[in-house]
């Protein structure tokens, strides 16, 4: 919303105030002034001149030369303007004006002095985006009635201030002059003055008659002034430049009045052609489904039953609240109008305007509900002005009708106690004190013991409650007043969770592996999966839509962390990272539908921690030899696990998935559950990414390891006797998992058996194609004796014996 | 008898003065030997008379003694200056790189989040979590936002469906947590978390964000209880000498609602371009918890009062890291993460 503070001051007395202090205070009391500009650019020795004659240049066909006369003097002025004639009134500047980008010297134009310079209203400081084409591109023509010889910045109110107010919802009261108005008198104590609405006094005339139904509950309250013998034609200088100012297109003195009127009072009104009007009968009603109107925009609108329209008997004439159709529009012929002051419902208003994508001054107001107050004074002073300003005659007396403007409902009252004021804030507001804010705010009281009952009239709908009432005491009585104390009552007992603490665990225990924390955003290309070699019908690739996606790529929830952290890992590679260590811990979306509630089911949101790795495990060239593996990242995880005492509960199985080296990926198994996956990226899925051949992937469910994370760490004693070690090199079958290997060994050596490790794989012409040679240390003890031969051997000869049977295991000499 | 022994010596330690490396052990050999000069010398001895035999018996002692010390400190140095050859041959160039074991950054914003928490943690606050995919209900109705109300609009929304969206802000884990807490009280926590809002990315808009919620609800919670705990946490994050301001504003969820403004980190709050000149920056938003949020939580505005707030992760890490752009922090370009590595808290 902006304001002018001139215009402003037509409604409370601002005497002694400047707008920047005016400013200052409407921000701490909770309406924010975002800008604040001075009309007046820096334009001075502009004065309005009337051309009285326009030769051509004799020497230049492109210029032409101006007689003007400003009053004092008559001047000769050079233009390049082609929308000068004769008879036409101009901004002049004279010789030594100022302009906000030009300063006016004598000049010579081919041999031609020229004595000054004819203005655009650019050129003037103006934003000319709302002046009809042909004014804003020459130079600016103002109406005959402008005073020969005045002074622009007098003539077109430049000496003011425009302040733009960032409103809050809340506040849509302030959409008005008259709300401002309210709420600077509550700020310095002073006093609304709103423009007399009486119109008794105003002669009339009553040959044209009108009715108005209300057929839809959709609109409580209607009321239309029809006015005749109107003149149309441009509204006043002033009236045209202050809409300019707010924002608003100047159109004609009709339209020009209803705007002005709006911002005045913040209640939309709308001028019908009367002549358009079948019988001279509104009829307020809902839209029949496919209803079609042309709106004045000439465009077709096709309607639905949510949709209110104003109409006679045999057609809509407007969209209610949004916009008027074509066939009533006001033109050039119309001599009759009816004006109309009414209240539509603002869901609905919203509704529609969103609908037709019709985002109006008028509908901004409507879908943020009126204050019925304000509808007779606004359409009483509309009609003022048609008679001020455009010649016309009231025909009778308004049609009111409606329950809000025939029977408005008693006023809202509100009770505010003393006590609960100071329990809220934490500091005592005295009751006189509370009832001079309410004088201040226009707001009536009466004491109910220690408590004050206030009357709220129906311009602040947003004071509904005690709490409504205790910040309107608290912004006039400053924040700065509430004091800083500290919490009461019990202690309790901060923290994080479980799976919090778990989550910091693992982010410092990645940073140590020299990891680099990334965080990318959740949505994906739906299409993303088949970069990943994912088909089509995999659950992976079946994400939960947006419905309002703002573009393709982040249209969908990711469904697994690979996808974004691939993008990581190209935009870096793309800036010559060789090397790249990352994790994130993130959501990722799981369509399910278990969950189902009013027809829809939420996704499972499942934390992961996810990691990519390429490149050199050593990070100066200079030592730099082996890349990091498919070991090296299994190592990250086991340490991991490790780390959370979890690490004998997890087995690595062999797995296949669409985007991993089909011989080198890995399920991550606790028990019988997956928890997560590791592998090496196919090569051509990291050449799609631009990524080298050997790019490493792991992810986790955090949860997962949350459930099996003990709480407890029990110490184990220390061994009292030593242990004896056996290493045994066996053959098998090239194929065979090494972890098949040390299950055997477990179960066949029995209890005394302490670990079991591998220490060489060999592969090559000392044993057979298709076979390799795996060297495992077996290490015994006894917790309570000194081991002797005979026992440990019968323990070896136990395991070759069963290795020999499951696997033809041969023992390597 | 004597005069051999002494001479023996002195032939001996002229020798070893010569000798090196294996000309050392042949010397040793030589003169200290099972079959060497001075042996041979000692077995003459029994031809000597009774008398004789113990003063040479000393004199010979003697020697060996003498030539042993010595041949000890030859050898010594002589290992000495064997392994200083060896170490020459071994020496590198102590200047150039080490191997480093490089420790990984913290991103930014985790950075931020880890830090409040423990500020609210050690105030006695937990820290609560809420799912992204959020109900209608919970993301707008309970928090006195009924369908069709105009506030919506401040808010725009990702929609699943009619009634799933992607949460806009933090704050409809206060009303799952009233939902799930009820009727107890106190509730004192904190909900970080990634939030969403339809608006094209640019340097200062992000269409996900991540805001960090506070929620306090208690007997006689009081809104100058809020600006005590907002001050604490103010000078904690941004400095002991913070000042905050509150100044009044409209969120649905709260009234009397405020925005928080702390004076300005970087001019301390003389003005400048980061402040637009008005020595305040606006951190947060907070206020009283209003009472239609109490009542669909199932708690008695009029036993219980509370307190709320929220605050952009985002826009305090810009403020504190000189971060300029919002979308870097989704960028993930390395050469700014790693900065992370090393910076202090």
């Amino acid at each position: 919303m902006k304001i002018t503070w001139n215009w402003l001051g037509e409604y409370v007395d601002l005497t002694g105030l400047t707008p920047e202090q005016v400013a200052e205070d409407l921000t701490s009391a909770g309406i924010p002034v975002e800008k604040m500009a001075s009309m007046n650019l820096g334009v001075e020795g502009v004065v309005v001149g009337l051309i009285e004659s326009v030769t051509p240049h004799p020497q230049a066909d492109r210029l032409r030369v101006c007689h003007i006369d400003t009053g004092t003097k008559k001047l000769q002025i050079v233009t390049g303007a082609t929308n000068v004639q004769a008879g036409q009134k101009v901004p002049v500047a004279l010789v030594g004006a100022k302009l906000p980008e030009k300063h006016i010297e004598l000049a010579n134009f081919r041999g031609l002095s020229s004595e000054g310079m004819l203005c655009s209203a650019s050129e003037l400081g103006l934003d000319d985006k709302f002046l009809p084409k042909d004014q804003a591109e020459g130079i600016w023509i103002f109406p005959e009635d402008a005073p020969l010889g005045e002074n622009v910045v007098e003539y077109l109110g430049l000496n003011d201030v425009v302040m733009e107010l960032e409103l809050t919802p809340n506040r849509s009261d302030c959409l008005s002059f008259r709300g401002v108005a309210y709420e600077v008198a509550a700020l310095y104590s002073r006093e609304v003055h709103m423009p007399d609405v009486d119109t008794s006094g105003v002669a009339t005339v009553s040959d044209k008659p009108l009715s108005v139904r209300i057929d839809t509950a959709l609109c409580t309250g209607y009321s239309g002034q029809v006015v005749t013998h109107l003149e149309l034609g441009p509204s006043p200088m002033w009236m045209q430049m202050r809409l300019l100012a707010v924002g608003m297109r100047p159109i004609n003195n009709l339209v020009d009045i209803t705007n002005y009127v709006m911002f005045e009072w913040g209640q939309p009104l709308h001028a019908f052609d009367y002549d358009a009007i079948d019988n001279w009968e509104i009829v307020v009603r809902q839209a029949k489904d496919r209803e079609v109107l042309r709106t004045l925009d000439s465009q077709d609108r096709e309607l639905t039953s949510d949709v209110i329209v104003i109409s006679d008997h045999m057609k809509g004439l407007g969209l209610a609240g949004v916009m008027g159709g074509e066939n009533s529009e006001v033109r050039v012929t119309t001599t009759t109008v009816v004006i109309e002051s009414a209240m539509f419902d603002p869901i609905t208003t919203r509704r529609t305007s969103r609908l037709l994508q019709l985002r109006s001054e008028a509908a901004l107001r409507f879908e943020k509900g009126l204050d019925p107050d304000a509808v007779l004074p606004a359409l009483h002073r509309a009609s003022m002005l048609m008679v001020q300003y455009a010649g016309g005659e009231l025909v009778g007396a308004p049609v009111i009708t409606g329950k809000a403007l025939i029977s408005p409902g008693a006023k809202q009252q509100i009770l505010v106690r003393v006590v609960r004021v100071a329990e809220v804030l934490g500091y005592a507001l005295a009751i006189e004190e509370l009832e001079g804010f309410c004088r201040q705010l226009g707001l009536q009281t009466a004491r109910e013991g220690a408590a004050l009952s206030v009357t709220v009239p129906a311009r602040r709908p947003d004071l509904l409650r005690e709490e409504d009432m205790i910040e309107e005491f608290a912004r006039l009585a400053g924040f700065d007043r509430i004091p800083s104390t500290n919490l009461e009552g019990v202690l309790s007992h901060g923290g994080l969770s479980k799976s919090q603490k778990l989550r910091r665990m693992a982010r410092d225990y990645m940073r140590n592996q020299g990891f680099d924390e990334v965080w990318t955003y959740s949505f994906v290309d739906a299409a993303g999966h088949r970069k990943l070699n994912i088909a089509d019908d995999h659950e992976l690739a079946r994400p939960m839509m947006l419905l309002n996606p703002l573009s393709e790529d982040r249209e969908s929830l990711r469904t697994t962390m690979l996808l974004p952290l691939l993008d990581v890992a190209r935009y870096n590679a793309n800036r010559q990272w060789d090397a790249l260590f990352v994790f994130e811990i993130g959501t990722v979306f799981l369509p399910d539908a278990k969950v189902v509630k009013k027809g829809v089911s939420a996704p499972v949101e499942k934390k992961m921690l996810a990691g990519v790795a390429y490149g050199s495990v050593a990070k100066e060239p200079l030592y730099a030899g082996r890349n990091f593996d498919f070991f090296d990242m299994k190592g990250i995880v086991e340490g991991l696990f490790g780390r959370l005492g979890i690490a004998n509960l997890i087995n690595f199985e062999r797995a296949v998935y669409p985007y991993l080296h089909s011989g080198r990926s890995a399920e991550i198994l606790a028990g019988e559950k997956p928890i997560g996956k590791l592998g090496q990226l196919r090569k051509e899925v990291a050449k799609a990414y631009d990524l080298p051949s050997e790019v490493l992937y792991f992810e986790v469910e955090i949860d997962a390891m949350v459930e099996l994370a003990s709480p407890h760490l029990y110490v184990a004693e220390l061994p009292r006797f030593p242990q004896v070690e056996r290493d045994l090199a066996v053959v098998v079958n090239r194929n065979l998992p090494v972890a098949d290997l040390f299950g055997t060994v477990k179960e066949a050596a029995g209890s005394l058996l302490e670990s079991v490790t591998v220490f060489d794989v060999y592969t090559g012409d000392h044993v057979g194609q298709e076979e390799k040679s795996v060297a495992l240390r077996l290490v015994f003890r006894a917790p309570n004796r000194t081991l002797t031969e005979n026992e440990v051997q019968l323990a070896v000869d136990q395991v070759l014996l069963q290795l020999h049977s499951n696997y033809g295991a041969i023992l390597r000499k | 008898m004597r005069e051999q022994l002494l001479a023996l010596q002195e032939q001996a330690l002229v020798d070893l003065a010569e000798a090196e490396g294996n000309a050392l052990d042949a010397w040793r050999v030589q003169y200290l030997g099972k079959k060497g000069a001075l042996s041979l010398a000692l077995r003459s001895m029994s031809k000597l008379s009774a008398e004789e035999r113990p003063i040479v018996g000393q004199v010979a002692n003697a020697v060996r003694e003498t030539l042993e010390a010595a041949f000890a400190s030859k050898f010594a140095e002589w290992e000495g200056k064997q392994a200083a050859k060896q170490e020459e041959k071994e020496t590198i160039d102590i200047t150039l790189p080490g191997r480093t074991r490089s420790v990984g950054a913290e991103h930014p914003l985790q950075k931020i989040i880890r830090r409040i928490e423990d500020i609210f943690i050690g105030f006695g606050f937990t820290v609560e979590e809420g799912p992204e995919v959020e109900w209608d209900y919970y993301n707008f109705e309970a928090l006195n936002l009924p369908k069709d109300h105009p506030a919506r609009d401040m808010q725009d929304t990702f929609y699943l469906s009619e009634e799933l969206l992607m949460r806009t802000h933090t704050s409809p884990v206060q009303a799952r947590t009233l939902e799930k807490r009820r009727p107890e009280w106190p509730i004192r926590i904190i909900v970080p978390g990634r939030v969403y809002r339809r608006d094209d990315d640019d340097a200062t808009h992000s269409h996900a964000f991540t805001q960090v919620e506070g929620l306090v609800v208690g007997k006689g919670v009081r809104m100058s209880d809020l600006k005590g705990i907002l001050l604490t946490f103010a000078k904690e994050l941004f400095g002991e000498n913070q000042e905050i301001r509150l100044r009044p504003s409209f969120f649905p969820f709260t009234e009397p609602s405020a925005e928080m403004d702390i004076r300005c980190i970087y001019c301390g709050g003389d003005g400048c371009s980061t402040c637009k000149h008005t020595g305040w920056i606006e951190v947060l938003g907070c206020g009283m918890v209003h009472p239609r949020v109490l009542e669909m939580g199932g708690y008695d505005p009029e036993e219980v009062t509370g307190f709320a707030f929220g605050m952009g992760v985002e826009r305090i890490a810009m403020l504190l890291y000189k971060i300029e752009d919002i979308r870097q922090f989704y960028q993930n370009d390395l050469r700014l993460l790693k900065q992370f590595a090393s910076l202090p808290e």
